[in-house]
């Protein structure tokens, strides 16, 4: 069984949501449809944060219903927001998507909107009228109510309240506390009869949550699946235990993009479920949510992702002939497959898990999603006889897997493995410029599964993604005032990519007639070399020579590192809430040996200096030596991990803050007088 | 191809401006369009190149119009991906009736068809809208292997003659066109009009005595290169605009020979829509009774301003005809076309006479309603109340903006005025050079290590002030800091205060004030300092041609920007070398700086006058000099040395 999952920007994933009205508990005791005048005094968060809306109350529940003979999930909503200001009105219109499967589909009913103006004193009321509720098709598989209250000012409270009933009963929906405005008070409460196992992933980093469960007993009476002997479908009545969780939060404040974070999914403050088992009376367990190696089972058993994995694929039989046709070494027939597949087939979408569509189909239209064409990489692989494998992860934008639970929901994205001998190298063909055995940055997001039998885990950990890139430059004195160098360049592996795709695009000269305005001083760039513009596995080698003009009068001032200095410090804000999350460590270093120019003299160079950050996570190097009419410089930033904690980011802006500065100081020249 | 167009321009009404795109294929056997028939003189600068084309528009009565786009494209890399693909929009006015297509590899061999299950169907409505009755469907084959060769036949029909389709062969610099055609044919006695840019001669017209048929048709059109500044595509291109003379849409008819007629329909289409509740009424006459044109302007826009707001929501006809000012007060929102129409009958009630006025909104879109050529070519509504003197416009769709400004969305170009027997192309207002300016105080602090202070203030007015306004006007006060703080003024820098001021002045202006402490600003190397001092206001680009400029220069708004700079430097340094003064003189304006130092101040002038307009081809190289002159001086360098 799939679960849905909708994928929408953060911001409407909190109106992605079901609800409930009231709680006696609640000592704010927020009711729809009854709003005082005193409820328009400003609240805190206006004060503090000058936000352009608050939310004083959002209410939800999800509870399981009996429809006619079957189970369905209720979800419902109430929420309540003040607009502050005229850049608050957004707050008023809402989008809530529903589900279609086939015949299945989720329904929106007892949808009302309220807005309220203090007039006078008195609270006037404006009701939303029901036409006023547009349904746009989304695609196939989605639709979303749209609406936006009436009567809407600066200062205005909107209340709004439906249900959601969904025929999806494994699909308990989520609840996210923390929204783009600052919410007062969020609540969610969920009642779930104990035939259905549940396991409630909580996200709440900063413990705001508090949770209150009660027990209850209900009788249902219900059409179900025995699992027993006979498997015959049974009807009848049966009470059950319920079990009622309220969880709840105040005063939370707006969420926060950060740069240098994969996603905001992985510190917002949430909870989701997932069924791990149901157990019907009288009937075994029956088990959901299972283990990694059922998680692998299942995968490569569904028609949708590994069924055909298999089979005999005779279709693919003629081009895995012709590929391997005379090689003997698996490496080798594995990077030629891999090879074809990558250049032969386009990537439409790179974030599926499952496939888009039979995977004959997708080697007949040469196109599919990244889960398309590397679940057909892997079949190609098995048919030449190698042994390969789906890897299956969740991209930096999509969040962390779960390493204890095996959810399907949490895992956007497949690749494929080969393992020759004990060498296992990991594939992915739905991007052009990676080359065998190169996962591409956007992956390195930790724990990773290799659907083999025994379901390995894998990890892709950005601590282990090292970027290194040399560069050696020569400098020396030419005629008429002019200095010529030459640099020669190992670009990191990933900035190889880039300017391998760039230099295709726009061409090699228009390349490096762009990459000459990098430099301060008006420079020229001839006699450019370059290897491994084709071999995607290696990292680019470059070479060029340079002339620039000196800016003279008498005095030459050369910064040693010219283009590659650093020259902004990366990390701005003042302040972080969030850890700073870099897709990579780093080891950059840079040589030049200066050969001073006739008529010249140094007259000053910079001093040198080694910075380290914690003891020896890091060291930045800048060490400069004269001899004679000669300079040796040489500057290494070295970084060994690439996640550092929110209270690290001071000394991690310090760090860069001293690399820009030592980056920008310069050699003096002197003209002998 | 088939490009859809959204119309979700922050404010947009309508349904102007129509995307055509059609044809007939031919699907047969032998071979098609092998790519190595393709001319070297056509392959340079292309990623694609269009081999036939046929666009068949065929006005069968003013409530039926086909078109017919059949299209045969070459796409010789991967950057030419995006073009070998349809997108097509539909609607309730627009119905989309078939698409095919077929994929051929380099010799001209089909390799795949269309099939209608891989046609993806969309909808429209995007985030701009609360709802939209727009569609699109799209499809692409994804092929990866270079050359091939993609062939397309899409058919639409239209319920009414409103809108026509455009031609553009040539849809931009990296295509090239072995060959295309246009081809419309109406009842011999119903009237097209077209307007023909950069087309050599009229179109062949034929007559078989029931219907006349229009044909134009160009053959090799090679590839352009990518021009900054230059004007419009398709005013660079071969491009043919069509229009109706009379038309029909749903139970509205209509003529548009005139600005005049086209006025008159935009009337009678909304005509009737402008009764206000009784309540909104009274409160008209209680806010301004007594009060004089200017006041009941001012007060009427700012309750509009404080009791509506913008939401957009388009169905069919709806496009372009309002709902109606009880609705707009009744619910406290509406588009374009309804906040402008209520704002024009809350005018009313005070006496004041206002119009709705259409315009092609944009911030660099004042070039496209061809004032020659009356046709649908608007996107937008706003309100003008004509006056003795002065007009007065208004923007209806902001909460914020200053009565009567409009802003670089809408400043300076032509615009429908509309009325029931006057209707009439006008002009709105030009913000000229003194205008819009940026005037700049800073005076920092440099200290021994190199860190610097500075306290900058600045007073922006005109269209130099529309990015500020939004800004401090729509986001939260955080929001405002962290912006400041990536904007990467500096190499590494906090930003210590932040104020802003919006001025009472018929021109809008805002005073800001910003300070910023710099860490590491000045180079400290042993003895020497570097820094330059312009702080805050650098030209962005260097400019050069890599290949003959081809095209006119267009530049946008004119504008001023002066900097005042005073720097304080440690004690004991003197200059090692200062920048010379420059002074730059141009048609396209006048540039200067120039720095002095006087005991430890440094005192840097800068100015820029610079202006607008269209000049021609040949004055791009005076353009370089003068571009990569200022991006020089701009980043010139001061060298301190202590003694």
């Amino acid at each position: 069984m799939r679960s849905r999952s909708i994928v929408f920007p953060l911001q409407l994933a909190a109106a992605c949501l079901f609800a409930l009205t009231t709680f006696s508990q609640t000592r704010d005791k927020v009711r729809f449809g009854k709003v005082d005048p005193e409820d328009f005094a400003a609240t805190s968060f206006e004060k503090d944060t000058s936000a352009h809306a608050v939310v004083i109350a959002d209410i939800g529940s999800s509870e399981f219903q009996v429809e006619r003979d079957h189970f369905e999930l209720t979800y419902k909503r109430f929420k309540r927001i003040k607009v502050v200001d005229k850049n608050g009105y957004d707050a008023a219109s809402e989008e809530i998507p529903l589900y279609i499967s086939g015949q299945l589909e989720e329904k929106l009913i007892n949808l009302k909107a309220v807005a309220y103006n203090l007039e006078n004193g008195k609270v006037v009321e404006t009701k939303m009228e029901s036409k006023s509720v547009f349904t746009d098709k989304y695609d196939k598989n989605h639709i979303l109510k749209k609406f936006t209250v009436p009567g809407v000012k600066e200062g205005t409270i909107i209340e709004y309240t439906y249900s959601v009933t969904s025929p999806f009963y494994f699909n308990l929906q989520p609840w996210n506390f923390q929204n783009e405005y600052p919410t007062l008070q969020s609540e969610y409460s969920v009642t779930i009869p104990e035939i259905y196992d549940f396991v409630f992933l909580k996200q709440d980093i900063n413990s705001m949550l508090t949770v209150k469960t009660t027990v209850d007993r209900q009788t249902y009476n219900v059409t179900y699946e025995s699992n027993g002997p006979t498997g015959a479908s049974q009807h009848g009545s049966f009470s059950a235990n319920t079990v009622k969780n309220v969880w709840t939060a105040k005063d939370i404040p707006a969420l926060r993009e950060e740069s240098y974070t994969t996603s905001l999914r992985n510190h917002i403050t949430r909870i989701e479920f997932q069924l791990s088992a149901i157990k019907y009376p009288e009937s075994p367990i029956k088990p959901i949510l299972g283990n990694w190696q059922k998680f692998s089972e299942d995968l490569n058993k569904d028609e949708n992702f590994g069924a055909d994995l298999s089979k005999n694929n005779g279709y693919l039989g003629d081009v895995v002939d012709q590929l391997t046709n005379g090689l003997k070494d698996d490496t080798a027939k594995a990077r030629r497959i891999y090879n074809y597949v990558r250049n032969n087939f386009t990537c439409t979408d790179h974030s599926s898990l499952y496939l888009t569509k039979p995977l004959k189909t997708v080697f007949s239209s040469h196109n599919g999603s990244e889960a398309d064409i590397n679940l057909l990489l892997i079949a190609m692989l098995r048919r030449a006889k190698l042994h390969a494998d789906p890897v299956v992860l969740s991209t930096r934008n999509h969040g962390f897997t779960h390493e204890l639970y095996p959810l399907k929901s949490r895992f956007n994205y497949t690749m494929a493995a080969v393992t020759v001998d004990t060498l296992t190298y990991f594939l992915d063909a739905s991007r052009p410029y990676l080359g065998f055995g190169r996962v591409d940055m956007s992956c390195y997001n930790g724990h990773a599964r290799m659907l083999t039998a025994e379901s390995v885990p894998v990890y892709f950990n950005p601590d282990d993604l090292l970027e290194q890139k040399s560069t050696f430059v020569m400098l020396m004195g030419g005629e008429g005032g002019i200095l010529k160098g030459s640099l020669q360049q190992y670009p990191t592996y990933f900035e190889s990519c880039a300017m391998r795709s760039s230099i295709k695009d726009k061409g090699k000269d228009a390349y490096f007639k762009g990459k000459e305005k990098d430099f301060v001083a008006e420079t020229v760039i001839s006699g450019v070399e370059l290897e491994n513009l084709d071999d995607n596995e290696e990292v680019l080698k470059l070479k060029y020579d340079f002339d620039m003009k000196a800016d003279d009068a008498g005095m030459i001032y050369i910064n040693p590192l010219f283009t590659e200095a650093m020259r902004k410090n990366p990390f701005r804000s003042q302040e972080r809430r969030y850890p700073v999350e870099m897709p990579c460590v780093m080891d950059e270093t840079y040589t030049l040996n200066l050969t001073v120019p006739d008529g010249y003299v140094v007259e000053e160079i910079p001093k040198s200096a080694m910075v380290k950050f914690n003891e020896n996570e890091g060291v930045f190097q800048y060490l400069i030596q004269q001899s004679e009419n000669s300079i040796q410089f040489r500057s290494r930033i070295k970084l060994n991990r690439a996640v550092f904690a929110a209270d690290e980011y001071n000394s991690l802006r310090d760090f860069f803050d001293m690399i820009v500065k030592k980056q920008s100081e310069q050699i003096v020249l002197k003209r002998k007088s | 191809m088939l490009t859809y167009i959204t119309k979700k321009h922050a404010y947009t009404i309508c349904y102007c401006v129509c995307f055509l795109f059609f044809l007939t294929p031919v699907f047969a056997g032998d071979p098609v369009y092998p790519a190595a028939m393709i001319p070297d003189s056509l392959k340079k600068n292309a990623h694609v190149v269009k081999r036939m084309e046929e666009v068949v528009v065929k006005i069968n009565d003013p409530r039926d119009v086909r078109v017919t786009t059949h299209f045969v494209i070459t796409v010789l890399d991967a950057e030419g991906e995006k073009y070998a693909r349809v997108i097509e929009s539909y609607d309730k006015l627009k119905d989309l009736r078939s698409i095919k297509g077929t994929l051929y590899d380099a010799l001209g061999l089909p390799i795949k068809k269309l099939k209608q299950s891989d046609i993806q169907d969309m909808s429209g409505v995007g985030s701009e809208s609360l709802m939209t009755d727009d569609r699109y469907k799209q499809h692409a084959f994804y092929y990866n292997v270079y050359p091939h060769t993609v062939e397309y036949e899409v058919e639409v029909r239209y319920n009414h003659s409103f809108y026509l389709p455009y031609w553009v062969p040539q849809e931009d610099e990296s295509f090239a066109v072995q060959q295309s055609k246009l081809v419309v044919t109406a009842p011999k006695d119903y009237v097209v009009r077209y307007r023909n840019f950069n087309y050599k001669g009229e179109p062949a017209v034929t007559d078989d005595g029931g219907d006349k048929t229009y044909t134009w048709e160009v053959k090799n059109m090679a590839a352009q290169s990518d021009e900054p500044f230059a004007p419009r595509w398709y005013k660079r291109t071969t491009t043919v605009l069509l229009a109706p003379a009379a038309f029909e849409m749903q139970q509205y008819k209509g003529s548009m020979n005139t600005w005049e007629e086209f006025g008159r329909f935009a009337y009678i289409l909304n005509q009737g829509r402008d009764q206000l509740p009784d309540g909104v009424k009274q409160t008209v006459h209680q806010l301004t009774d007594g009060l004089s044109r200017e006041e009941k302007i001012a007060k009427l826009y700012k309750y509009l301003q404080e009791h509506t707001r913008y939401i957009s929501i388009q169905l069919g006809i709806g496009g372009w005809q309002t709902f109606d000012a009880n609705y707009v007060a009744s619910k406290g929102y509406g588009d374009c076309k309804a906040l402008s129409n209520y704002m024009c009958a809350l005018l009313k009630e005070a006496g004041v006479k206002a119009s709705c006025v259409l315009v092609y909104a944009g911030d660099n879109a004042k070039d496209v309603t061809e004032a020659g050529f009356p046709s649908t070519r608007f996107n937008h509504v706003i309100v003008c109340a004509p006056g003795t003197k002065d007009s007065t416009w208004l923007e209806c769709t902001s909460s914020f903006y200053p009565v009567g400004y409009l802003g670089g969305f809408t400043a300076d170009r032509p615009v429908l005025f509309v009325d029931e027997t006057g209707s009439k192309l006008v002009h709105t207002p030009v913000y000229t050079m003194e205008q819009n300016q940026q005037i700049r105080h800073i005076s920092a602090t440099i200290a021994e290590t190199g860190d610097m202070t500075l306290k900058a203030d600045t007073r922006y007015t005109g269209l130099q002030q529309d990015d500020l306004h939004a800004r401090i006007n729509m986001l939260t006060k955080e929001k405002i800091l962290e912006r400041l703080r990536q904007a990467g003024y500096f190499s590494s820098y906090d930003v210590n205060g932040y104020e802003c001021k919006q001025l009472k002045e018929s021109l809008p202006a805002i005073d800001e004030h910003l300070e910023i402490a710099a860490h590491n600003y000045a180079t400290v190397t042993g003895k020497r300092m570097f820094l330059e001092p312009n702080l805050l206001t650098k030209t962005g680009r260097r400019v050069t041609a890599d290949t003959a400029r081809k095209s006119d220069i267009y530049l946008a708004d004119a504008f001023r920007d002066i900097d005042t700079v005073k720097i304080t430097i440690p004690e004991g340094y003197t200059p090692e070398a200062l920048p010379q003064p420059v002074a730059l003189q141009s048609i396209f304006g006048n540039y200067a700086s120039k720095v002095s130092v006087e005991g430890n101040v440094i005192t840097y002038m800068r100015s820029i006058e610079h202006k607008g307009g269209s000049y021609p081809a040949s004055a791009f190289p005076e353009l370089e000099k003068f571009y990569n002159g200022m991006y020089k001086a701009d980043r010139a360098r001061i060298v301190l040395v202590k003694k």
